[in-house]
């Protein structure tokens, strides 16, 4: 037993905070997804990160990753997050299915811009029919004599307003019973036949959007795997998207439960003794999160993740809208009058059980594939 | 970074398994509350105990011990909560390195290692922590125990057991003076009792561990073959959703126990410490939750005495109070972190 770090990973993050502290402010600014400054600025940050050689570190090096272990990805959010950088690009889940699934033709067309971060990729899976039962999802790609025409609908997809390629799960055997007819696509999102529209969230964040496809002609070569392979490929990136550490969420709420310790110590967010006890908790809680993803990731790199990501999830949801709910309380009537940015972040939690696969679903997953209780 | 166990800290718990559950199974919770066994272990199966070194585990070797890391004891431990075991091994382990880190001579330890002198530790009488004196204290985990040391090396007789939730395990109150076993203890250095304490709470945090496992495992398996409506009871989603969310506490409960077992010995004493309190806390409030959820699981027959899921209960009520709930250190760690100029 041993949580501390080898030699290895202690250089390896003694590295990236030299970088940090060296680059940093040239790329903090104005990095979001609000404006088109903050755009481009979010792309100037990624590309920045990813020349350093700090994107998609699990990655072999001959898909131009550095072959590190997934321990390695948790040290790059976790080192950000502490040095307050804005978040590395997430398309690690993205990476790893085009590396693990692609022929060799299309992994060399588009992995150097995946990652170098030049080219920016949206995931296109949720449709408005098909949300928790994912396989139920109704996009068609159509054979042709020389590849396929998409039609549908995707929603909820992050970061498509701005993507250049969307790797998109759809329909391809309409005669095969759901998740065993689908297949994966990387579409070019400047194809004719494509509309985007913006969703705003209930928090005023930008980030979400409907793709509308008509008639979409897309290449045979861009068939991610084999036909029928969609949902094996979509599980396999699930699991590499719901663990805490691929989000990087742990060392945020960690500074997010910091300020609110120093609010208290200083003062400046009055607490009694209800919340004092409320905000140890949820830091009992915060801390063992911290514990727990670790241990997934050492585990994880000796055995595919399969379903435990599930457990992560959960917990982290768990210690993540409980947090807010806390800041929120300490906050008080500020929370409701004044400067926003708390409230919206309070409500961007309430989402944490509802994307990636919601509460009802994780625990479903659970209680199914790792309790082996009996499908109803 | 290596977190999990090593093949011979998974070897320890198989071996530790086995013979914990053997002891189980000779311990009988009889018919009802007055029916039930003694905590109290045997002569045979204590000789197997000390056979099997637990209670020299911890001890130095300079003290007739084993000199085992805290994560191997936890490994132990584990398994004791997972079978409920009665027979008295935490209070044993407990009392010998807290006799350790108080300096006791080499032969005392020595007994305690060869399972020759059996003691009980003394927590205060909100069984918050180790008692200052023996006045108004209580014996822990004390079944079979005949001595109990108080900080200033007299030792004491111990009663006949109180009325406790816990029917696995013992509490008595420390009676006459023994003044020919007293023995020559010393108050401990601020850090040897930072690590005693975070010790102590290790092990905790590993019965509940142990127990709160044993009891999920058991409502699945329940809610498996249960049948209602002509479907098992495990295949409605209110149903899995509970035990979803229990194998969350556990887990997360492992990795918390994998944590502050390998800081008590890894790490500096008040680091150590505070992660020990972390664990206990959340182990505390989820360890429960997990053995309520089990009486639920189980239905009405989880409410009789004939079933295991009040036992599991009873033994988490207990794990939880003992050195503290998750209240008492949630307000030592909000102390810690929200102090002025903290």
């Amino acid at each position: 037993m041993d949580f501390s770090d080898s030699p290895d990973v202690a250089e390896f993050r003694a590295g990236l905070r030299a970088w940090l502290g060296e680059h940093l402010a040239t790329y903090a600014d104005g990095v979001g997804y609000d404006s088109a400054e903050g755009v481009a600025a979010t792309h100037r940050w990624h590309r920045a990160l990813a020349a350093a050689g700090y994107v998609t570190v699990s990655l072999d090096p001959e898909y131009g990753g550095r072959g590190l272990s997934d321990l390695y990805e948790a040290v790059v959010n976790e080192e950000l997050a502490a040095a307050g950088a804005p978040p590395p690009p997430p398309i690690g889940h993205i990476a790893h299915a085009v590396a693990d699934f692609a022929s060799a033709d299309l992994k060399a067309r588009v992995l150097p811009g995946l990652l170098g971060c030049t080219e920016s990729w949206c995931q296109g899976f949720s449709e408005p029919g098909a949300g928790s039962d994912l396989a139920a999802l109704s996009t068609t790609a159509t054979a042709t004599d020389d590849g396929f025409v998409v039609n549908g609908q995707k929603i909820w997809t992050s970061w498509a307003m701005w993507a250049d390629r969307c790797l998109l799960l759809c329909r391809t055997e309409p005669d095969q019973a759901r998740h065993r007819g689908l297949s994966m696509l990387v579409v070019d999102m400047d194809t004719p036949g494509i509309t985007r529209r913006e969703i705003t969230l209930a928090n005023g964040s930008r980030e979400f959007a409907e793709v509308f496809f008509d008639d979409v002609p897309v290449p045979a070569a861009n068939l991610v795997g084999e036909r029928g392979q969609g949902w094996r490929i979509a599980q396999h990136m699930l699991t590499y998207e719901r663990g805490p550490a691929d989000m990087g969420w742990t060392g945020r709420l960690g500074n997010v439960l910091a300020a609110a310790q120093e609010g208290v110590r200083s003062g400046r967010l009055p607490a009694d003794d209800v919340l004092r006890r409320r905000l140890a908790a949820v830091a009992v809680d915060a801390q063992v999160l911290s514990w727990h993803v670790a241990r997934s990731l050492v585990d994880r790199s000796s055995a595919d993740p399969g379903s435990s990501g599930s457990i992560d999830k959960l917990l982290t949801t768990r210690v993540e809208q409980e947090l807010y709910a806390v800041v929120g309380d300490l906050n008080g009537a500020a929370q409701v009058v004044g400067e926003q940015r708390p409230f919206n972040e309070y409500l961007w939690a309430r989402a944490q059980s509802i994307y990636g696969g919601t509460q009802q679903i994780q625990r479903q997953i659970v209680a199914q594939r790792l309790l082996g209780l009996p499908r109803g | 970074m290596q977190i999990g166990l090593d093949p011979e800290q998974r070897a320890l718990g198989k071996a530790s398994g086995a013979l914990a559950a053997d002891l189980a199974s000779g311990w009988d919770r009889g018919r009802g509350p007055s029916d039930v066994a003694s905590a109290a272990p045997s002569d045979a199966d204590w000789a197997r105990i000390v056979e099997a070194g637990w209670p020299a585990l911890r001890l130095r070797e300079e003290n007739g011990g084993l000199g085992a890391a805290a994560v191997d004891v936890a490994v132990l431990v584990e398994q004791l909560g997972r079978h409920s075991v009665a027979a008295p091994v935490i209070g044993t382990l407990v009392a010998a390195e807290q006799l350790q880190a108080l300096g006791a001579p080499a032969e005392t330890l020595e007994a305690i290692a060869a399972g020759e002198l059996r003691v009980a530790p003394l927590l205060d009488a909100g069984l918050l922590g180790f008692a200052p004196s023996a006045e108004g204290a209580l014996a822990w985990d004390s079944a079979g125990a005949t001595l109990a040391y108080a900080p200033d090396g007299s030792a004491h007789a111990l009663g006949e057991p109180l009325p406790t939730a816990d029917v696995t395990r013992s509490v008595r109150r420390p009676g006459a003076r023994v003044t020919d076993r007293d023995t020559a203890l010393r108050p401990p250095a601020g850090d040897d009792r930072d690590r005693l304490h975070a010790f102590v709470l290790t092990l905790l945090v590993a019965d509940l561990l142990g127990t709160m496992s044993a009891a999920l495992d058991a409502a699945v398996e329940h809610a498996t073959t249960r049948t209602q409506f002509g479907r098992p009871i495990g295949s409605f989603q209110a149903v899995q959703q509970i035990a979803a969310e229990d194998l969350v506490s556990v887990e997360a409960t492992r990795s918390a126990l994998y944590f502050s077992a390998w800081a008590v010995d890894a790490l500096p004493p008040a680091e150590a410490l505070r992660a020990a309190r972390t664990a206990k806390a959340f182990a505390s409030r989820s360890g429960v939750a997990v053995c309520q959820d089990a009486v639920q699981l189980f239905g009405g027959i989880g409410m009789t005495w004939e079933s295991p899921a009040h036992v599991w209960l009873r033994r988490a009520q207990t794990d939880r109070t003992s050195f503290g709930d998750e209240h008492a250190h949630q307000a030592v760690l909000a102390d810690l972190d929200l102090a002025p100029g903290a």
